[in-house]
């Protein structure tokens, strides 16, 4: 882990009076702890957006980025499956006027365009303080019903590869990772090590409070942290 | 502080100074002294009260400082302000008190202030406190008693493995008088009250390295130093069981969360994060914890999950049976081999299986045979024997048949024995011979889901260490 590299984020953001980071910071400190990123370019204009698409390779993801929009698929900030150029002009075009319908005071600092990720079984990876036990770290079922669903195991952090494990299988959606109804058996490990690397980042980084993947979309080989949101103390 | 070993003078005091000490039936204090003197506590006993010039026909003394000899505990049990002062005038005399006077932080800011300056006052002289706002200490071996509830109120029990740590007073008596009343033996009690000094992981520190304890039984409102709590149960669990219940559930436990994490974190999930971490066996309310503390104040850690049930009640046998497989223990079938010794060794009418139904033409012989044969050898870790009084040919001996069993297999036995009156009486008889047993087949089960847990595989060493 990138113990330097992260500081310099978050006391960045810290000296810019936010207590939260943006996404592409929070996916910074993701990749900076060797946890799988998409590929993904921070643009200003449409046309940068056009030319960073085609280096990525359609079809893209296109996100706003704000700190005003901590829930920003409701806030219309968020176009998935974007097939081509002229569809990214389109879809770029209703987003500033969807945000601007939703949220008219939120300030866009920017937008993410990234790879368009292949379907994986979500799940949630995240990570809190705690005043009196300090950091701990949950995995559960991942998406946006999982503060509904509160399928989850915690544990204090840091773990190892084995409670990670142990956290896993006290989840009810574990067997969906193990090949459930004819499906193929998906790549724990790499979910433990994300476990793993996650529950130690408190552990070495003071200003940061809490930090989350939703969701890390698991694969038969690998997982992908497809969205990430960071809070500061 | 930290000290390993620095609780040693609490739990086994050649001397006390018991302040506030008098002749006057329904003191606080007269309690204390009454308990002392009925627990059979050996030690030598100095009264201290400057209002007294002798309490019980013995010499009273006006501050701990005027005893002439060195005290190894000072129990305290006047009003806060004047605790705070006795404690101001021990001239060295002793180095550990336990104060039971309430009025301190429990009472708001002007309790809290005499908190603070018994602190200071405590910490400068280097003498450690258990309480205030406590019952103290109960302890059968050193026949210890500060509980100020006199016996025929509220038992105590007799001496045994078990020891108890709780926030909670009235719990820990509580606690204690329904073990009393199960023949469940115990080695110590603590109550700390508002942890002015010793806490929750100085308990677990000191009872980590007690021989006297075999398991540790923890009721818990709140922890102070949530990461050495941690370590100190982390270290305690890796020697011997401790079981927990956790109260005040409800809150939520990181404020102004601002991710899903932080919203699902409730205190509570945080808690049994923490127990996970530190090998405790979590247990749920108070009908468990005394069930908890049965089990493994009578019986072992089992190995493993895999559990034989015998009865003479088929319908209870299910029961068991389904409990059994919704708290995680595996009641597996009879192996192969196993199954055609049975069936050669009993009658056709006995449903041979797990559960193994010897149905209303049992015999006490029957229930020992079974056992013996379905515990010995490596196809099951422990056993809930079940019987239903009805049938005839069982007699009180059965009880004693079963426990003689139980010294021989060293294994887990659990008695499930529901029913009215001539039920309830046999019972307390299995208690008399050790064995705990238990009036529902849910309780029976949870309590050995819970000696199931006793045993950590691959320990993993917690290190506070690296949180700073």
């Amino acid at each position: 882990m990138d113990k330097k590299e992260i500081e310099k984020i978050v006391k960045e953001a810290l000296s810019l009076g936010r207590n939260m980071l943006i996404e592409p910071e929070a996916v910074e400190v993701l990749r900076l702890n060797h946890i799988p990123v998409p590929d993904l370019r921070v643009v200003k204009d449409v046309a940068s957006a056009i030319e960073a698409s085609m280096k990525i390779g359609f079809p893209v993801v296109l996100k706003a980025v704000s700190e005003d929009l901590p829930h920003k698929s409701e806030a219309g900030g968020v176009a998935v499956g974007i097939k081509d150029g002229k569809e990214l002009e389109s879809r770029w075009a209703q987003m500033i006027l969807d945000i601007a319908f939703r949220n008219p005071a939120a300030t866009i600092e920017g937008f993410i365009v990234e790879k368009m990720a292949p379907k994986g079984i979500e799940v949630i990876v995240g990570c809190v303080r705690d005043e009196q036990f300090g950091p701990v770290v949950m995995f559960g079922a991942g998406g946006i019903a999982a503060e509904l669903v509160k399928d989850v195991s915690f544990r204090l952090a840091p773990v190892d590869r084995a409670e990670a494990f142990d956290m896993m299988g006290e989840t009810k959606c574990f067997p969906l990772l193990t090949g459930y109804r004819g499906d193929t058996v998906k790549d724990l490990n790499a979910v433990a090590d994300v476990i793993v690397r996650l529950s130690e980042i408190l552990e070495e980084s003071e200003g940061l409070r809490e930090i989350e993947i939703n969701p890390l979309l698991v694969y038969d080989k690998g997982v992908l942290a497809v969205d990430a949101r960071a809070a500061l103390k | 502080m930290g000290i390993i070993s620095g609780l040693d003078k609490f739990f086994n005091p050649g001397s006390i100074a018991l302040v506030g000490a008098s002749d006057k039936p329904g003191k606080l204090s007269g309690k204390i002294l009454e308990s002392l003197r009925s627990s059979g506590f050996k030690g030598k006993i100095y009264p201290v009260n400057p209002a007294y010039r002798s309490v019980g026909g013995q010499e009273c003394y006006p501050a701990i400082g005027d005893i002439k000899e060195d005290v190894d505990l000072a129990v305290v049990a006047v009003p806060a302000a004047a605790a705070v002062e006795a404690l101001r005038q021990t001239g060295g005399k002793t180095h550990a008190a336990v104060i039971i006077s309430g009025g301190f932080s429990e009472m708001g800011n002007d309790g809290a202030r005499l908190e603070k300056e018994l602190k200071d006052i405590v910490r400068l002289q280097g003498i450690r406190v258990i309480g205030p706002n406590c019952m103290g200490i109960y302890d059968s071996f050193s026949r210890l008693d500060t509980f100020f509830i006199s016996d025929d109120r509220v038992g105590r029990p007799g001496p045994g493995s078990l020891s108890i740590i709780s926030q909670s007073g009235s719990f820990a008596l509580t606690a204690m008088d329904e073990l009393a009343a199960e023949d469940v033996g115990i080695a110590r009690v603590i109550s700390y009250g508002n942890r002015a000094d010793v806490n929750e992981s100085d308990c677990l520190e000191f009872l980590a390295d007690d021989d006297h304890t075999g398991a540790v039984a923890i009721y818990m409102e709140s922890v102070e130093d949530g990461r050495r709590f941690v370590d100190a149960a982390s270290r305690c669990s890796s020697k011997k069981p401790v079981i927990a219940v956790k109260v005040g559930k409800l809150g939520a436990g990181i404020s102004a969360a601002r991710s899903h994490t932080g919203a699902i974190a409730g205190r509570y999930e945080i808690y049994r994060a923490a127990f996970k971490k530190a090998g405790i066996i979590e247990l749920e309310g108070y009908e468990d914890f005394i069930g908890g503390c049965k089990a493994f104040g009578m019986q072992r850690s089992a190995a493993g999950n895999r559990i034989m049930i015998i009865t003479d009640g088929g319908g209870i046998g299910v029961g068991l049976a389904d409990a059994c497989a919704s708290m995680g223990l595996d009641a597996a079938p009879l192996g192969k081999h196993l199954k055609e010794d049975m069936l050669g060794s009993f009658p056709g009418y006995v449903v041979v299986g797990n559960p193994f139904d010897l149905t209303g033409s049992v015999t006490n012989e029957m229930f020992a045979d079974v056992l013996e044969k379905t515990m010995e050898g490596d196809y099951y870790d422990m056993a809930i024997v079940a019987p239903m009084w009805g049938p005839p040919q069982l007699t009180d001996e059965l009880v004693d048949i079963i426990a003689k069993k139980s010294g021989v297999i060293k294994k887990p036995i659990l008695i499930c024995t529901p029913g009215g009156d001539y039920t309830r009486k046999r019972m307390g008889l299995f208690h008399k011979a050790g064995l705990p047993a238990f009036q529902t087949p849910e309780s029976t089960v949870r309590a050995a889901a819970a000696l199931s847990k006793g045993v950590r595989k691959g320990t993993r060493p917690f290190k506070a260490g690296i949180h700073g």
